[in-house]
């Protein structure tokens, strides 16, 4: 149950040697990580991170395409103090009973040169699916000296409404529309 | 002889509580006398909310993607005199709470050669030297002692404010913000898995404190 699962992805079949450069990577869950922060009454910021996520990643860099799917688990949710994870699980925020999960679908890559600067895609979120955009802060390719495998990877953020997704619980007093997305990916070359 | 030993050991708190009560006494005076004398602004001590403070870490994973982790909550507190720009802070940090979401990350991280959590369970944040913009903290310059080793360690504040809580039963005053620091961890001799872990750490610190 509480087992990772690490979704290879599809193609290689219909992808032949027109596109030798595509690759496809298994999202590596020890360092993919979507935290969150907002801040606090105007006063600090608040952060999480959702722990459990499955997903994979199909990069052409010849091409410069591009696709990534990640589900995350909402259940996972996790800021350090229980009775606020409790309460962000509950029907009044992310209602996980109801959404148990959260889906991010890239399908825009934008490149320089061989590196990803953004991904655009959707976010389905309490069962609403609105348009995001990921940008990169960071993003390289090494080869792992422990898998003896390429890991592509980066560090993503995006700054969502959370409104747009229904969630309008103590705004704007508490903690505001604004929610800033802090992506940590790292996927392996399979 | 030992019990003796003791007593003489435990008479100096007890005696240094005097003032203590004094300076409680004094809090309480401008309350006492608003109407009649301007206020002489007091330090006012704040003790951190478990809830709303934290250590959060960054550091970079074979210069590709960004490890956060989260220490705490932090526990201390703070004395603030912004009127006379004075400060004092003193935070120990609980270093075997570490999570990174990754149980065996975790684990891995308490070890002698990282966090050393057996051998040092916290690290401490100690500072007096507070730069203040009007009633803001816009950073704090103290000493940081982790694994036992210790150095200097400037917070600068990402924002800062202060409010009423009035949703408890007697208000409360709560001022807190973020603050950002970096460190080597090669200074404090943590230095597994460099460099293809990063030696520079980024800290994040959300802090609030109540009174």
């Amino acid at each position: 149950m509480t087992k990772i699962l690490i979704t290879a992805a599809l193609l290689t079949a219909s992808f032949g040697a027109a596109h030798a450069q595509s690759a496809s990577y298994a999202i590596d869950p020890t360092h993919t990580f979507a935290s969150f922060e907002i801040v606090h009454f105007g006063t600090s910021t608040i952060r999480g991170r959702f722990d459990k996520k499955e997903g994979s990643v199909t990069i052409d860099r010849a091409a410069k395409t591009g696709k990534a799917e990640i589900t995350i688990d909402m259940a996972s949710i996790n800021t350090g103090v229980a009775p606020f994870d409790g309460h962000l699980k509950s029907a009044d925020l992310f209602d996980v009973a109801k959404f148990p999960t959260a889906k991010f679908v890239g399908d825009k890559f934008s490149f320089s040169g061989d590196k990803v600067t953004e991904v655009a895609g959707t976010l389905t979120l309490m069962g609403k699916t609105q348009p995001v955009t990921l940008k990169a802060t960071n993003f390289s390719c090494y080869v792992n000296p422990m898998l003896k495998r390429e890991v592509c990877g980066g560090d993503f953020e995006t700054t969502l409404q959370r409104s747009a997704f229904g969630i309008t619980y103590a705004l704007p007093m508490a903690a505001p529309d604004s929610v800033r997305m802090l992506v940590q990916v790292e996927a392996v070359k399979q | 002889m030992k019990s003796i030993a003791r007593h003489g050991v435990a008479a100096p708190p007890a005696r240094s509580a005097r003032p203590c009560r004094l300076g409680l006494a004094a809090l309480a005076a401008p309350w006492v006398f608003a109407g009649a004398a301007p206020a002489v602004a007091q330090p006012q001590t704040y003790q951190l909310d478990p809830a709303h403070s934290w250590v959060h870490f960054e550091v970079l994973h074979f210069g590709t993607s960004t490890i956060r982790g989260r220490i705490g909550p932090v526990k201390g507190s703070v004395r603030l005199e912004p009127s006379v720009g004075r400060g004092e802070v003193s935070l120990a940090v609980p270093t075997a709470s570490v999570s990174t979401g990754i149980g065996f990350f975790d684990a891995r991280l308490r070890q002698a050669d990282l966090l050393a959590s057996d051998e040092h369970p916290e690290a401490y944040f100690v500072a007096t030297r507070f730069s203040f913009e009007g009633e803001r903290v816009v950073s704090v310059r103290g000493e940081f002692t982790w694994r036992g080793a210790s150095q200097p360690l400037t917070l600068n504040a990402l924002r800062y404010a202060c409010r009423s809580d009035t949703t408890a039963a007697k208000p409360v005053q709560v001022c807190g913000g973020d603050f950002e620091g970096e460190l080597l961890r090669s200074d404090f001799g943590a230095t597994f898995g460099l460099p293809f872990v990063a030696n520079r750490v980024r800290l994040l610190v959300q802090v609030e404190g109540r009174r």
